[in-house]
């Protein structure tokens, strides 16, 4: 792939070793600050960090997806306190601080699901926890230079140096020297935080050229198999060793499923949000005892479907980034791969009979 | 905001953040063994005034400590002051329901989703077909357009229960069957009769077909269990009618009501948003997972 060549205004340069002084930087700015960190041998998260100590480049992708720091695993939607006298106390929990919150390392897959969750969390109704989060947030994502091989992001439209929702996209040059691209007025008040330490690009830089991903499937292919297959004997194979556990839902950037949930002792508690996931048997079954789907294959099907045709069909995009994480998180080794390129071999099957 | 490019609708934004209102539970009316009708009325007399909703829209009732549960307002808009809800007992939030007594305080989100298009019936003859505890949701409609009754031609109204203690709003029942511009038909399952029973016996989509309603100029209007729909549309197709002039509503599980927990979707369409009320023939090209 050629390099792009991007405007000079937009494009800046540190030297290696730049982030330990960003972060040393913006803390004293007063800014909270969110990097990767490795929280156990082998696994790199992005944590708070409240010093420039223990900060790492060296990883694929973090473990968690980056939705967590917008759509929390839990979260207090409000509390209530019953009173003596029969009344109830109930208070919103308050909206999320909006001390600004700079992220740093989230990968650009990452980064891009975000535009999945903003139209679910957008869609007619504003969910104010969410979009202050966002608010308050500036996106200092890094770019991909060896994605890990269950990586797909090139086969959803996306790139190891998608720029999408990032504020700044960090790339790593040869020589250790970072290059910052700038998208928007966040990544340019970033960049003014750091003062000296970054300087414009010269104008005749270049970027780095992406890691070679070939792409895995066709999605187009794919949904014109499953807009005609929603009965087919597949589902029930795909579905023949899924335990059901979740895994897959929880760790993928786009899935937005929730429950709602009191906690309360014997008089006052808390009403939480909490991720959900339709690979669950109970996820749609009704007060009745109907259950819509009511076997695991029908839920495996409507877990690809959502993905690769409901999503799409009403908000002209993928839910998914291909970040790879369901494939390497799955403890029987389920991979959404496979399955998509088994569909895309029936859906090129399919076209090859129609035309004999 | 960055992200805001992205969003796909470009009207104002509802602020959404799950916040509960308090109702006051004014009145329990007990329907069946194991059914009970709540009137409630708004702690806050201003919201109380200023709230709105369309029959066929529905709502999360809570009960602070057991959670949130989706039911329909069976109430008519045309009624203001107060809203109903029908709960049946089946498990938690609606177990809690049932202990609760008048004075009695519970949450409220709403209204959400679509209602019954009450103005293309105007003029029009209407058969309404339910079953069970699926009269809930028709008995707002019902008490919307008996309100409004010279803007319709014919009312008829089918109701079908298990047995005569499965009927819901026993005391509405004989007041619509008082009236002399509404025509009723009450059925029970066949062995759910006592000696005193005076309606019919037999299934509601067998009573439709004796009932032989004119499918010209008639919007029909039904909600029951799934069995009670898929044959009742059956005979409406027997007797002459489109699932074009049919419209029901669903109730699938939902947590959010607003289209975003991602857990009442059919295909494309979530119940919470494109629904609970649906034209029958567009159901038909649905995945039936409702």
């Amino acid at each position: 792939m050629r390099p792009t060549k991007v405007d000079e205004q937009k494009l800046y340069q540190a030297t290696p070793g730049w982030l330990t002084s960003a972060v040393d930087i913006l803390l004293g700015a007063g800014v909270e600050i969110i990097a990767p960190v490795e929280t156990e041998p082998g696994a790199v998260e992005l944590a708070a960090v409240k010093s420039s100590e223990g900060l790492t480049l060296d990883y694929a992708n973090v473990r968690l997806p980056l939705k967590r720091l917008f759509f929390p695993m839990t979260e207090v939607v409000l509390e209530f306190d019953h009173q003596p006298e029969g009344d109830v106390e109930v208070k919103s929990e308050p909206l999320v601080s909006d001390t600004e919150l700079v992220v740093m390392g989230a990968r650009p897959c990452g980064v891009a699901a975000l535009e999945s969750l903003d139209q679910v969390f957008h869609w007619d109704y504003d969910d104010l926890r969410y979009s202050a989060r966002r608010d308050r947030t500036t996106l200092v994502s890094f770019a991909c230079a060896k994605p890990d091989p269950s990586c797909f992001c090139t086969s959803v439209g996306g790139s190891p140096h998608n720029t999408a929702q990032s504020d700044v996209l960090v790339y790593r040059a040869e020589d250790g020297q970072a290059l910052m691209q700038v998208s928007s007025d966040k990544g340019t008040r970033f960049i003014d935080q750091l003062g000296d330490l970054v300087t414009a690009a010269p104008a005749d830089t270049q970027l780095p050229t992406p890691p070679e991903l070939k792409a895995k499937f066709d999605p187009e292919q794919v949904k014109t198999w499953l807009d005609e297959n929603f009965e087919s004997d597949f589902w029930t194979d795909v579905s023949l060793k899924c335990l059901g556990c979740g895994a897959c839902s929880y760790l993928c950037p786009t899935c937005h499923c929730f429950d709602i949930v009191d906690e309360a002792s014997w008089r006052a508690g808390q009403r939480r949000r909490n991720w959900d996931c339709c690979s669950h048997p109970m996820f749609t079954q009704h007060a009745s005892g109907h259950n819509p789907r009511p076997d695991q294959a029908s839920r495996c099907r409507q877990r690809v479907m959502h993905k690769f045709k409901y999503f799409p069909e009403r908000f002209e995009k993928i839910a998914c980034v291909g970040c790879g994480r369901c494939v390497r998180a799955c403890c029987v080794g389920q991979n959404l791969v496979s399955i998509l390129t088994d569909i895309e071999s029936k859906a090129k099957e399919g076209s090859n009979a129609d035309v004999a | 905001m960055s992200h805001e490019s992205s969003t796909t609708q470009a009207q104002t934004l509802i602020p959404l953040d799950y916040m509960a209102s308090k109702m006051r539970i004014v009145s329990i009316t007990d329907e069946t063994a194991d059914t009970k009708t709540f009137r409630l009325e708004f702690c806050d007399p201003l919201q109380g005034e200023q709230f709105v909703f369309r029959a066929g829209q529905f709502g999360l009732y809570s009960v602070f400590g057991a959670g949130e549960a989706t039911f329909c307002i069976a109430s008519s808009p045309t009624e203001k002051g107060y809203i109903e809800c029908s709960v049946k007992r089946t498990g938690k939030v609606t177990d809690e329901l049932h202990q609760c007594n008048e004075g009695d305080i519970i949450g409220f989100r709403g209204p959400y989703g679509n209602w019954f298009p009450i103005d293309q019936m105007q003029g029009k003859n209407l058969l309404f077909v339910a079953g069970g505890i699926g009269l809930a949701p028709l008995n707002s409609l019902i008490r919307n357009c008996l309100d409004l009754r010279e803007q319709f031609k014919a009312m008829s109204i089918l109701y079908g229960a298990r047995s005569v203690d499965d009927l819901v709003y026993k005391e509405r029942l004989d007041a619509w069957q008082q009236r002399e511009d509404v025509q009723t038909r009450y059925t029970v399952d066949p062995g759910g009769e006592t000696p005193e029973w005076k309606g019919e016996v037999g299934f509601v989509p067998t009573v439709l077909t004796s009932m032989k309603p004119d499918p010209q100029d008639t919007v029909v209007i039904l909600c029951g269990p799934p069995i009670m729909i898929k044959y009742v549309l059956a005979s409406l197709v027997e007797l002459g009618f489109s699932a074009e002039s049919a419209y029901t509503t669903l109730e699938n599980r939902m947590k959010c009501g607003v289209g975003k927990c991602g857990r009442c979707n059919v295909g494309k369409l979530y119940v919470c948003k494109d629904g609970p009320v649906f034209r029958c023939s567009d159901l038909e090209v649905l995945p039936k997972e409702f």
